[in-house]
Parts: structure tokens; sequence; C-alpha cells
């Protein structure tokens, strides 16, 4: 009886053993080995790069390989600087191209999208169910095919050979609209509701009440696009060479082959480091930002 | 007019919003990519030639470029089967593997952003520029390892090869299509990993957007987790498993060797006729499949509304 009692005066006391539910140790493992291995599988480029970037070259070339780099130099670096200096445009034009562009680019791209795609998923409107089938086909198309129509429509918009060639198009790729029409699909209809209600415009609706609520969605359509657009040589449509990004330089230089085996580790490891660094600014902001949506139902 | 004006129903007005919002794209869109479209299917009715001063001249040939496409190439029917079986193969296990990896990420765990990012890499290295460079870097390793693997696999291939487990299994009475099916999953593991990246971070995106408060009731009512994951979290992802299926289908479509052998025809044979032919046969077939596929999806799909 005493017993009962003691137990009943303090209901929050931690139970003797707290076992947790649903899960084993062994289960955990299991999971943690597999994480492991693809996880591995899929670092290992990146360790590669970031090794090889801290080589000097009697390393790079020697036989039989080893991963891991013995002893760490910045040479490379200093090597690329002076090997970028010499040439007739200087590195840092490349990088600010890549940024101009990438960055333009991007932003464009989630704003055009995401203002297209809250019509599409949360109005009703004529034509609405032909448009969005003709996204759908326009993903389908393989645009390494269609450089020439590209290429044509370009010059005859009279963009050719500016940064416009490549940031205009981004704001108008499909697949963005797809992903961000398939996230706003899921907000409850109530939501916007009663903020119109409340009076707010469309404008207002779609900047305070969905946009914050996709938060993932163009995080994760930034991310995206910000990896399409660093990853772009500029090809067709930039001739001048003060234009070209930085993956027109990575590029030339591997072209040099071994005699530039240094340098080129050395750019490959900027190219690939940035997007990465972006893509951990943006996850860690994806975190629990999801709200319960705010409904009371 | 001003009267007129003030009579347009709400439903009109809302839709004329709607409109306007979807104009900035929309321009875009017709400007760079149904142009494009249009004159793609432009030149595959017809025999594109080069103007010497700039400039082409279009030849309308019917529907010559079809017929030679299907009856007269040599390799082109068989790398579209090729490409769209590879695709019907790497496409559901693509987006199991990448359902699964995303909800072992959206899990708490020290590092979490870390592993994230390590399970993004793929992606990030995909890019042309970066893969010339790895394997510049590579060549210079393994100068002479090639040739030594080259031997491993000659020496390994007696034995236990993939003939030798399809013997195995279909002896057990396993059906052959199934350990066909598994053994091309097997071999493509690291392919399958690579190309899941961009899934991965949109289930992850998925998840995080179903409200939690249905899993705190879910957790009132006493669900274990594998009852919460086929009640709550699978119906709530539902709709971007399509999402996924699309990006899936498109991409290995896009990367396919379909497209390379339009790239081909188009850059080093110059005949943009027959290379326009081949991928708007490629469209129309990917397009077919994913009717067919999320037609079939879309009927078993919950929607929060």
């Amino acid at each position: 009886m005493a017993d009962t009692k003691k137990k009943l005066r303090n209901p929050f006391r931690k139970r003797p053993k707290e076992k947790r539910l649903n899960r084993s140790v062994a289960g955990n493992g299991i999971l943690f080995f597999l994480m492991a291995v693809c996880g591995v599988f899929m670092a290992l480029p990146l360790v590669m790069i970031i090794n090889n970037s801290l080589k000097p070259l009697d390393e790079i070339f020697q036989f039989p390989p080893k991963i891991f780099v013995r002893n760490p130099t910045l040479e490379n670096f200093s090597d690329l600087f002076v090997l970028m200096n010499n040439s007739w445009v200087p590195f840092s034009r490349y990088i600010l191209n890549t940024i101009i562009i990438t960055g333009l680019g991007m932003v464009g791209h989630v704003i055009c999208a995401s203002l297209a795609a809250y019509p599409l998923a949360k109005h009703h409107f004529p034509g609405k169910g032909i448009l969005f089938s003709m996204v759908v086909l326009s993903m389908m198309f393989s645009w390494t095919v269609t450089q020439i129509p590209q290429y044509i429509i370009i010059s005859w918009l009279g963009i050719n050979n500016t940064y416009a060639a490549l940031i205009l198009p981004a704001f108008s790729f499909g697949m963005g609209l797809y992903l961000m029409k398939q996230f706003m699909e899921q907000l409850p209809d109530s939501l916007m509701e009663s903020a119109r209600l409340d009076g707010a415009s469309e404008w207002k609706i779609f900047w305070s009440i969905v946009m914050p609520n996709v938060k993932p969605a163009w995080l994760t359509l930034a991310i995206f696009q910000f990896q399409q657009m660093w990853g772009n040589t500029g090809g067709l449509f930039l001739r001048n060479e003060e234009l070209k990004p930085l993956q027109y330089a990575l590029q030339q230089i591997t072209a040099g082959g071994t005699a530039r085996a240094g340098a080129a580790a050395a750019v490959t490891f900027i190219v690939a480091a940035v997007p990465i660094i972006f893509f951990l600014i943006c996850q860690s902001n994806v975190l629990e930002t999801m709200t319960t949506s705010g409904m009371k139902d | 007019m001003n009267r007129k004006k003030k009579k347009m129903s709400l439903s009109a007005k809302r839709s004329r919003t709607g409109f306007l919002f979807i104009l900035p794209w929309l321009i875009g869109f017709i400007w760079f990519y149904a142009r494009s479209l249009f004159m793609s299917v432009q030149f595959s009715l017809s025999d594109l030639s080069v103007s010497p001063g700039g400039g082409y001249t279009l030849d309308f040939v019917g529907l010559d470029n079809f017929l030679y496409a299907f009856r007269a190439h040599a390799t082109y029917k068989q790398v579209l089967t090729t490409s769209v079986g590879n695709m019907l193969i790497d496409v559901p296990l693509i987006t199991f593997f990448s359902l699964f990896m995303a909800i072992l990420l959206n899990r708490k765990f020290r590092g979490r952003t870390l592993v994230r990012a390590i399970f993004f890499l793929p992606v990030i290295l995909n890019s042309e520029a970066i893969v010339d460079a790895m394997d510049l870097a590579r060549n210079m390793m393994s100068g002479g390892l090639s040739s030594a693997s080259a031997e491993m696999a000659q020496a390994s291939s007696g034995g236990m090869g993939i003939a030798y487990y399809m013997e195995m299994f279909g002896s057990l009475g396993i059906p052959e299509f199934l350990i066909v099916y598994l053994m091309g999953a097997v071999t493509r593991v690291s392919d399958i990993i690579n190309a899941s990246g961009v899934q991965i971070i949109i289930f992850i995106a998925a998840l995080q957007s179903v409200p939690g408060s249905m899993y705190e009731v879910a957790k009132i009512e006493g669900a274990t987790t594998y009852e919460t994951f086929w009640k709550v979290t699978f119906p709530m992802v539902m709709p971007h498993i399509i999402t996924n299926i699309v990006y899936t289908v498109v991409d290995s479509f896009t990367q396919s060797d379909v497209v390379e052998l339009a790239y081909n025809t188009a850059f080093t044979e110059s005949n943009y006729g027959l290379s326009s032919v081949f991928s708007l046969c490629s469209t129309a077939i990917t397009c077919l499949i994913l009717v067919i596929v999320c037609g079939a999806i879309q009927k078993r799909t919950f929607y929060y509304n």
C-alpha cells in the first residue's frame, strides 16, 4: 500500500528500466553500417580531391598511388594563381563571372518558379491543365539535343555572348516549377482562405504565408539550381574570354594534362568546395523550419 | 469599360491575379523552351542544310526521317530499348533507396548535416569539368594500375559469375526475371547511390513538411514506428514519390545513350533532322511511361486537402 502511494506521488519519476520502444540495438547497428558503407562510397571522390590538392607534385605521380597525403603543401594553390595571373584574364575574373551567373540564375529561378507554382497549385483558371502538362513535357526533353534551336533563339534575341544568355533561360526551367507546385499543393486550403478573409492580397498571401510554409522546398530548389548553374561552362553562348565561368577555366587547365596536374587539383578543389559549403548552409536552415502549418484542426 | 471591370466576378479576378503570377515564368518558357521544342519538331520533319553564309535552309521531307530512324538506322532501336530497360530497373530502386535514406537522414543524430552533405556529393561532383579533372587525376595515379585491374577482372570471371548465381537461384524455383532484375540491381549499386542525391533532398524536404502534430497523435495513440511509417509518413510523402519518379525518369533519360546518340548524330554527323527524330521519339516514350506510372500511383495517392 505504501508502495503504491509512493508511486502515485511522483508520476514523472523515471522508470527504473527505461526501454526505448520500437528499435533494437542490433537494428541501429545494421542501419549505421549500411549508411557508413553508402557514405564511404560517396565521400571517397571528395577525399581524393582534397588530398590531391594538398599533395606536392611528386606525390601526385607516385606509384603505387596513395589516397592520403604525406607532406601537405599549399604549393598547388600558389602555382594556380601564378599560372592564372600569367594568362591574360586574371583568375579572380573567372570567379566573379561564376558568382554573377550562379547567383542571379538561382535567385531568379527560385522566384519565377515559386510565383508560377502558387496559382498552379492553389488557383483554378482555364488552361491550367494544359499549361502544367506542357511544363512536364518540357522536362522530358533533353536540352543537350536542342542546343541548336536554343542557340538560334538566343542569337535572335541578341543576348548572345552576355551573361543574360545563361541567366535568362535559367529562370524558366520546368523542374523548379514542378517541384514547387508539388509542395504547395500540400498546404491546407483553409490557411489561404483564412488569410483571404482577413483581407490579405494575393501577393501578401504568397509572400508571407505560402513561401515561409514551403521553405524546405525552395531551399532545396536553391541548392539544386545553384549546382546546375555552378556546373555551367558557358559552352556555346559565351565567346569572350573575360565572360567565361570558373568551370571553363578548370576545363582548360585539365586539358593542359600532366604538366598542370597540381594546378588542376587545386582548381578542382575550389570548384567542388563551394557548392558543398552552399549546401551545408542551406541544409542547416532547412532544419526544423516547418511549423505545423498554423492550423488548429 | 470601367463598369465592365467592376462586374468581373470574384473567381475571374482571382484567376487574373493567378495568371499575373505565372506570367514572368511563362514568358521565359515560351521564349526559350517552347520555341526550341517547336523548332525541333520542325527539324525532324525536314532536311536541314547549313547555308555557307550563315543561317540554314529547311526542305520539307515529311516523315522520311522517322521512317529512316526505325527502319534503316543501325543502332537506334537497340539503344532505345536498352535505355528504356535500364530506366525501368533504376527508377523503383532509386525511389525506394532515396526514401529509405531520407528517413534515416531526417532522424536526429550528431553530425547529421555532414552526413547529408556526403549523400549530396555525387550531384555536385557530377559536373563535366570535375569529372574530367578526376579522370586526369586517376590516370596519373594509376598509370600501371589499370592493366593490373584488367588482369584481375579476367582471372575472377571464371568461377562465381552471374551465370552461376542464375543457375543456383533458378533451381530454387525463383522466377528468372526476378533474378535478372536483382542481378541488375546488385551490379548497379554504386550507380544507384550516385543517382539518388537530389531525390534524397526532395524526400527530406517532404518529410519535413509533415506536420509534427500527426506524429504526436500517433505516439499518444500508441503506434509503433512501423505503424507510424505506413499510416502517417508514407501517405504524407506519397505525392513526392511521384515528384521523385518524374525527376528520376527525366534524369536517367537525359543521361542515357539515346541522348548521346542524338547528340552525336547532330554534332558529328551534322544530321540535325535525324537527331531531332531521335530525341522526339524518346521524349514521347518517356512521356508514355510517366503517364502510365503516375496514373497508377495517383489513384492511390492521398492528398492532404
